[in-house]
């Protein structure tokens, strides 16, 4: 039998072949295709005219309504989420996974059909919609919009990576505080909550830069006042590509950002 | 203080804790019981880290069963020690602390001086434990709740730490439960041991009374005794019975009242059988004595496990030997012997049952 042009065990043959080689590679590839459209969209703009373009009225309008609304879609989900984390952390059984699910639910449903969801309980012609258009404060193409669209997408987050968070503290430890006398609330306070900090970080992180890039189900229930994501859609329909850059770079700097947040302080959830 | 438990019961599927009764004075109550046997349910009960089916826990009268874990006054060193790992020692202890001073009063105690400003990564099985027990103290507990907490040390710490914490119970003067596997950490430690099985209590009492008068097989195995023949009780006198075992009849002082069936399980610890040489002279005169063949010897290090074939009856008694009396008697496989057995060191246990 002729072997001698079959590869061996470890995967190098005759060829100089093996399969390292071939996770590089094609590992590499994948990489270049993150990397090279990044750098291809600073290199497109010289950097002085976008500079420029920041002080435009559109992008710091835009901005502005995305850092406010995200930051209070970002405490909304942190506020509500803790709680419900830490619930889950610490039970067991049928009704902890139907929760789980529903928790689940907005990161697996396509924005734009979380959009329609929500038109439908806070859209003007609903009950709600009406009752708060009524009352001066409209859930529609207000600032409000935004952040029921943002809060809706972007909280899970907060709740499934500090759900981990809290698992990974040994309850052992709660109880060792709470035989010292101490409540549940100060055991929270100096126990839980240290020990389980970089991991609701990380889950905080990640709920604003998804707020900050919501698109789908923001164009939806608030095309007004126009988010970063829904003015680069507006600059590219109406002006082309070209005017679309500024905001763009923007908020390839605000993921950076929130990259270095979750490689520093915070425990990044995927490490 | 007094700790009273009545009537105590948690099921946890399979597995039924209880019910138990138990009163805890100030003293030290060694719980010892084989892993599984509910040894750590009972102190998560009376800690409030689990709530009993039905049952009262008392302390001086005062129910605990309903009050949150934090109101009990209740201290508990966990296994591991369950150190803040976030916080050094001095954070630690510290935190629980009752007035500032507690602290280094604490440290000076359990020797801590060294390691106050470290964190519990960084500290070995044994501070960590020291740590742990000086952060339970800072509270001034009611009641105090150890959780096997020499079982992960290497065997010289666990001894010199065991040596400690006799001379710490000595001084705190509160129900004390200690929660071992062992049985030398429970005959060391406790002034009474009580021993677990299968989420019952079956037997509580003084260390010499559990290891020279079990009140089952279970106690007397699980406290190294494996010399448990089945016997028939012959003859009763007002202090004293006669037990035929195999074809030996033996004469064994015991109050009446304690055995009630013919039946019986004959107990003699291994370290209350005397071996002799043939031909030596009497010594006790009321002592059993019978003829044996050492038929397999084992050095343990302090002393020598002995094997011997009973002659008429097939019965192989297991024996103690010190090794001088090892050396003297030159004992070897094959080496006739005469054992002698005093009439206080066989227990009858009623029954034969496991």
């Amino acid at each position: 039998m002729a072997t001698g042009s079959h590869p061996n065990r470890s995967g190098t043959g005759t060829f100089g072949f093996d399969w390292l080689s071939v996770a590089l590679v094609l590992g590499g590839v994948l990489l270049l295709y993150y990397v090279v459209p990044l750098v291809s969209l600073f290199l497109s703009v010289p950097a002085g005219e976008v500079l420029a373009r920041m002080n435009d009225p559109t992008v710091v309008d835009s901005a502005t309504t995305s850092l406010l609304s995200a930051s209070i879609s970002t405490v909304v989900a942190t506020l509500f989420g803790l709680p419900l984390a830490y619930w889950l952390a610490r039970t067991d059984g049928a009704v902890t996974k139907v929760v789980l699910a529903v928790v689940v639910l907005p990161l697996v449903l396509p924005p734009t059909v979380g959009g329609i969801v929500l038109l439908t309980v806070f859209g003007p012609t609903s009950p709600l919609g009406e009752a708060a258009i009524a009352a001066g404060v409209p859930l529609t193409r207000s600032l409000a919009g935004v952040v029921l669209a943002q809060t809706f997408v972007a909280s899970p987050f907060v709740v499934v990576t500090a759900k981990a968070a809290f698992e990974s503290v040994d309850q052992t430890l709660e109880y060792a505080s709470r035989s010292l006398g101490k409540s549940r609330w100060t055991t929270a306070r100096n126990v839980t909550l240290p020990l389980a900090g970089p991991g609701i970080l990380a889950g905080i992180t990640l709920a604003f830069a998804r707020a900050i890039g919501e698109f789908g189900a923001t164009m939806m229930l608030a095309y007004y006042p126009r988010t970063m994501p829904v003015q680069i859609w507006v600059a590219f329909i109406e002006l082309g590509l070209d005017t679309a850059y500024p905001v763009a770079i923007l908020l390839v700097l605000i993921a950076a950002a929130a990259l270095l947040i979750l490689n520093t302080v915070a425990t990044n959830p995927w490490e | 203080m007094t700790l009273e438990l009545s009537g105590v019961r948690k099921a946890y599927g399979q597995f039924d804790f209880g019910p138990v009764d138990l009163t805890v004075e100030e003293e030290v109550l060694a719980v010892l019981g084989p892993s599984g046997s509910g040894k750590t349910t009972l102190l998560s009960l009376i800690a409030g880290i689990v709530a009993p089916d039905s049952g009262s826990i008392r302390l001086d009268g005062r129910e605990l069963v309903g009050l949150p874990l934090e109101d009990r006054r209740v201290g508990m060193v966990f296994q591991e020690g369950a150190l803040f790992p976030h916080m050094t020692a001095r954070e630690n202890i510290a935190y629980a602390a009752t007035a500032s001073d507690r602290v280094d009063e604490l440290a000076t105690l359990l020797e801590l001086g060294d390691v106050l400003d470290r964190t519990p990564p960084t500290l070995s099985g044994g501070e960590r434990q020291r740590v742990a027990l000086a952060r339970t103290l800072a509270t001034d507990p009611d009641v105090l709740l150890l959780d096997e907490p020499l079982s992960s040390l290497d065997a010289p710490i666990r001894k010199r730490l065991r040596d400690e914490l006799h001379g710490l119970f000595e001084s705190i003067e509160i129900p004390t439960l200690y929660v071992t596997h062992d049985q030398r950490t429970a005959t060391a430690l406790g002034d009474r041991i009580a021993i677990v099985r299968d989420g019952d209590l079956e037997q509580v009492g003084s260390p010499s009374t559990v290891l020279t008068r079990p009140t089952s097989r279970f106690v007397a195995r699980f406290t190294g005794n494996e010399n448990l023949f089945d016997g028939t009780v012959i003859d009763r006198t007002t202090d004293g019975a006669t037990v035929r075992l195999g074809e030996r009849d033996l004469q064994c002082r015991t109050t009446a009242s304690d055995i009630h069936t013919s039946t019986v399980t004959v107990c003699i610890h291994p370290s209350r059988v005397g071996i002799e040489a043939p031909c030596a002279a009497d010594g006790d005169r009321t002592a059993n004595t019978v003829t044996g063949t050492v038929t397999r010897w084992l050095n343990e290090g302090s002393e020598y496990r002995i094997d011997i074939e009973i002659e008429a009856g097939p019965i192989t008694l297991a024996a103690n030997v010190r090794p001088p009396t090892f050396e003297r008697l030159a004992l070897e496989n094959g080496s006739e012997v005469r054992v002698v057995i005093a009439q206080d060191s066989i227990h009858l246990i009623p029954g034969r049952e496991e």
